[in-house]
């Protein structure tokens, strides 16, 4: 009887331990698909098709130390509109990974909040979600006189909608939040 | 309490002399078999006798007064029973049948202390535990003065011992060291509190056998005990509530033979669906849970073994509110004063939520030797898969943001040496082996990291009955512990904490933005205990204890390396961490005297190098700002008090006139039963309080059992919290965006503790052959309040009023 669970205990633990649950393989590395490292504004002047502004703000580490770098190109001018169109992107990985696809496949969860205090600047929603509620993928953008101040952009997942348009009644969780300067020169 | 008997007789003599008689017999509670030579003991007399051959017993020469008798017996359950004496009285006895092993009749006179040891502990009994069927194994532990309860929702509940938490308590199931990523301040331990027959909690860091780093203390699960003889015998509970819509069964049986073959099963099942605060409906905090124990064994005096298998599952749903974007968030969240979604009641599980497995496989033999003591030999296997789901975009929606399988697998040989009168000595040795590997496919960078990790060690203690009055006891252990991860560190990150210079020699390769490094740290990890205890008299017993634990940097500590949803934090390990070092002196007097039982414990615990989360500043992010903390060492000190009463405040033998087989009645009993416990943590480095100490805590309770008619129970109960007006102002401050694109500066508030409350609790329970039905009412003014030690304190008040029934059956 002894002998009989000693042995039986022996060769269980003798089998649990040669062939253990898990892998032994040197970890992949993993790139996360859904981080947003980059949102890119960009402007168009529907008088001028020359005159292109784009507002970038890029973090390649995600949620590492490093501050978002944040770039502007071109110049905005005085009494113009412009059509907006917003595009978040995963550049951590190569190639790149749009994620504005993701959010035109699942418009209802998302919604584009824009604010700015520069004097003269309104900024319009364009589009809708499936629902017929705005989206903010598609904006125009009309600055009126000379003006400096400051964009925020801000993407919000799972929003309430519909919502007043203000940031405060949409609630949800921020997946993007970059605050951008504009000059109106 | 069990069915006891009492059978008044006609005889009534003069009162005034001591001439009374009380007698009867003892039998089995299961088959009603005589029971030979069962100990009486007759507290105020300090006196013994026994039972004969068949089972009967007689005690002379009584006065008129009450008298404490703690029976025991070597195949029994120690049983305390009251008796007041105004004539001569006959009184039947039942003893649980339960303890096992012939090998040591242990006297467990009551709950409040373990009287083989010097260690401050306390035993919690089957009966509590059967209270907390449906709840988690955290809150029946919190019933323990000295442990409370770390809270993340309603449903995870990790014990806090003398306010130290996670890897700082181990926990042993069935002789087993659960190993299941207890690092986690939202882990649970993966234990149905059905499997548990009684639990022993150890406040300090004495229970060597099971490791030497129990800074805070030890929890000891124990399943049921094995009988020797041929008996089939079990119980069902059922149990259901109203604050969450549901309930649980739990059956558990036990089949034991003679010939010392036995089988043991419990398995559990757990719906609920929401939890409901007063004014809302704590969206999204459902659960779901099965377990399942079976044990096969042979037992019998000189040796036997067993083989054991545990099996936890459980779906846990995380309050949807308390998952936030960014720092913005987290403000709006504090600032609504309720939960930003409120849903409709349902029993589906959304994310953010947990999915947790736990495999437990053991293999036990042991041997005697004559004139030496017992060998023990143990090998265990635990499994351990951990998912955990965020709101994600996408085609990721549905997919686990943390996978992690920890494999362990331990193998212990133990020696205990009780051939010396008086002596008790243990010897053991142990290794364990640890591999966890997160899985790649969730596609969220690892919080903790692959790692392997190796443990050997060795331990020896002794325990000394001097004589009557004085007990000795020490131990000292020493363990090797090694730990081999290979992580992927993000560049910016590696060199941004000084890393590339301080440990070159990790680095394997950049791929990418990131840079796999293979840390590998070892530790050497010390820890002693001594103590004595002196007994003076038989009512009180003073005992002092000094316990030192080691305990090395854990996963978490050394490697976390993420966003915090639930907190919108970002939370950094660090590699250079040292092992954390701690003394713990702790007193106990205790007297048993009457009516009376009372435990006042005081305790000092010096934590040098103590790893906490320390806020070290800002980092901006595409999602916004984010507060950064840091696990960082710092000298700790904890110091507290629990106190702990049980008073029978009236006692009164009813004279009821029925006999009733087997199962009369009894004694009216008037029982309060308090319990107050006070703990002062201080970070003594930056000379501020410790985080998350508990707030000073009143318990009480009062029970009036056999009042109206017998076998009825009524109780109501209070707990009072107080607030915590200790707490470290971690407090910060960022840059709110309001509708307009301002941006204003706001302060989040996230270390002020919630206000002081108080609950009330009232029940009733009856029993009747050999079931107990009972109906209760939690929080009976469905009080709204919130708890300092629930990390979703900023999202929701905790649950309101809730109606539980529960039925017992035991066979």
């Amino acid at each position: 009887m002894k002998n009989r669970i000693a042995k039986l205990m022996f060769s269980m633990c003798l089998l649990l331990s040669l062939t253990g649950c898990v892998s032994d393989d040197v970890p992949v590395l993993i790139n996360e698909d859904e981080l947003i490292t980059t949102v890119e504004y960009r402007l168009t002047n529907r008088a001028d098709d020359a005159n292109v502004v784009v507002l970038k703000s890029v973090d390649p580490d995600g949620d590492g130390p490093e501050m978002p770098t944040i770039t502007t190109t071109g110049k905005l001018r005085v009494n113009a509109t412009y059509a907006g169109s917003v595009q978040f992107l995963n550049e951590s990985t190569v190639p790149a990974v749009d994620i504005t696809a993701e959010v035109q496949e699942e418009t209802i969860d998302h919604e584009v909040f824009y604010a700015t205090t520069t004097m003269g600047v309104q900024i319009n929603k364009l589009d809708v979600d499936d629902n017929g509620n705005p989206l903010g993928l598609l904006t125009t953008f009309e600055t009126a006189g000379q003006a400096a101040g400051e964009l925020l952009i801000i993407l919000r997942h799972l929003p309430v909608k519909p919502n007043d348009g203000t940031l405060s009644s949409a609630g949800g969780e921020t997946d993007v939040q970059v605050s951008l300067p504009i000059v109106v020169e | 309490m069990m069915v006891a008997a009492v059978i008044c007789s006609m005889a009534t003599t003069q009162a005034q002399e001591c001439t009374l008689e009380l007698k009867g017999s003892v039998n089995d509670f299961h088959d009603g078999e005589p029971l030979a030579f069962a100990q009486f003991y007759i507290q105020e007399l300090q006196k013994t006798i026994s039972s004969d051959e068949n089972g009967r017993y007689s005690i002379k020469g009584l006065c008129p007064r009450t008298y404490t008798i703690i029976i025991s017996h070597y195949d029994c359950e120690t049983k305390t029973i009251q008796v007041a004496m105004d004539k001569d009285t006959t009184q039947n006895i039942l003893l649980e049948h339960h303890i096992n092993t012939l090998e040591q009749v242990q006297v467990i006179a009551d709950v409040h202390d373990d009287h083989n040891g010097t260690q401050a502990s306390t035993r919690i009994d089957e009966q509590t535990i059967n209270e907390y069927s449906g709840a988690t194994l955290g809150d029946a532990l919190a019933t323990v003065q000295g442990v409370s309860a770390l809270k993340t929702g309603n449903s995870v509940v990790k014990p806090v011992i003398h306010g130290v938490y996670g890897s700082r308590v181990t926990i042993v199931n069935d002789g087993l060291r659960q190993q299941d990523q207890e690092w986690g301040i939202e882990h649970s331990p993966n234990i149905d509190v059905n499997s548990a027959s009684n639990i022993q909690v150890i406040k300090g860091a004495t229970a060597l056998r099971y490791g030497g780093d129990a800074v805070g203390g030890t929890i000891i699960i124990e399943p049921e005990r094995v009988i020797s003889k041929d008996t089939l015998k079990g119980k069902v509970i059922a149990q259901l509530q109203s604050n969450g819509r549901g309930g649980s069964i739990s059956s558990s049986v036990g089949n034991y033979r003679k010939s010392g073959w036995y089988q043991q099963a419990t398995v559990t099942y757990k719906q609920l669906g929401d939890f409901e605060a007063p004014d809302y409906i704590l969206s999204n905090t459902g659960n779901q849970t099965y377990a399942a124990n079976i044990a096969a064994g042979y037992h019998r005096f000189t040796y036997g073994g067993s083989v054991k298998y545990s099996f936890y599952d459980s779906e846990l749903g995380i309050l949807r509110a308390s998952h936030v974007g960014n720092a913005a968030d987290l403000i709006r969240s504090i600032n609504t004063g309720q939960p930003t979604i409120i849903r409709d009641f349902t029993y589906q599980i959304d994310p953010p939520k947990q999915k947790v497995q736990h495999h437990g496989l053991q293999l036990n033999g042991y041997k005697r030797f004559e004139n030496l003591g017992k060998l023990q030999v143990d090998y265990s296997f635990q499994l351990n898969n951990r998912l955990e789901y965020d709101i994600r975009r996408g085609q990721d929606a549905g997919r686990a943001a943390l996978d992690l399988d920890l494999q362990t697998q331990t193998l212990a040989a133990y020696l205990i040496i009780d051939a010396l009168p008086g002596t008790e000595i243990e010897l053991g040795v142990d290794g364990l082996n640890q591999k966890n590997r997160p899985n790649p496919d969730t596609g969220i960078r690892r919080l903790i990291p692959d790692y392997d990790s190796n443990k050997i060690g060795g331990f020896a203690s002794i325990n000394h009955r001097v004589n009557d009055n004085w007990l000795l006891d020490a131990g000292l252990r020493y363990d090797y512990y090694r730990i081999d991860a290979t992580k992927f560190y993000l560049q910016s990150r590696w060199q941004g904490l000084g890393y590339d210079q301080q440990y070159p020699q990790f680095e394997i390769g950049d791929q990418g933005n990131q840079i796999l490094t293979n840390p590998v740290f070892a530790y050497n990890l010390l820890a002693f205990t001594a103590g004595a205890k002196y007994f003076a008299g038989d009512h009180y017993d003073f005992s002092i204890n000094l316990s030192s634990a080691n305990r090395a940097p854990n996963p978490s500590e050394l490697f976390s390396d993420g966003l915090h949803h639930a907190l919108a934090t970002i939370e950094l390990g660090q590699l250079d961490l040292n092992k954390e070092q701690s003394y713990k002196l702790n007193l106990v007097a205790h007297a048993v005297k009457g009516a009376i039982d009372v435990e006042v414990n005081p305790y000092i615990n010096r934590v040098n190098n103590y790893i906490q989360l320390i806020p070290t500043g800002l980092e901006t992010t595409t999602r916004g700002a984010f507060p950064v903390y840091q696990y960082q060492q710092i000298d700790a000190v904890l110091a507290g008090i629990d106190l702990g009463l049980k008073w029978d405040l009236f006692t009164a033998n009813t004279g009821a006139s029925q006999q009733v087989p087997s199962t009369s009645q009894v004694v009216e009993k008037l029982t309060l039963d308090s319990r107050f416990s006070y703990i002062y943590g201080q970070n003594r480095t930056d000379d501020e309080p410790l985080i998350d100490m508990p707030p000073p805590q009143f318990s009480n309770g009062l029970v009036w059992s056999n009042g109206i008619f017998p076998n009825l129970n009524l109780r109501i109960a209070n707990q009072t919290l107080l607030k915590q007006n200790r707490f470290p102002d971690n407090d910060y401050e960022v840059d709110v965006p309001d509708d307009q694109g301002n941006f204003t500066t706001q302060r989040v508030f996230i270390s002020e503790s919630p206000a002081a409350y108080s609950l009330w609790n009232v029940g009733v329970s009856y029993a009747f052959a050999k079931a107990k039905i009972s109906f209760k009412i939690n929080n009976l003014f469905d009080t709204n309040y919130r708890n300092y030690l629930n990390k979703q304190r900023f999202y929701a008040d905790e649950v309101g009023r809730d109606f539980q029934l529960q039925v017992i059956y035991n066979f």
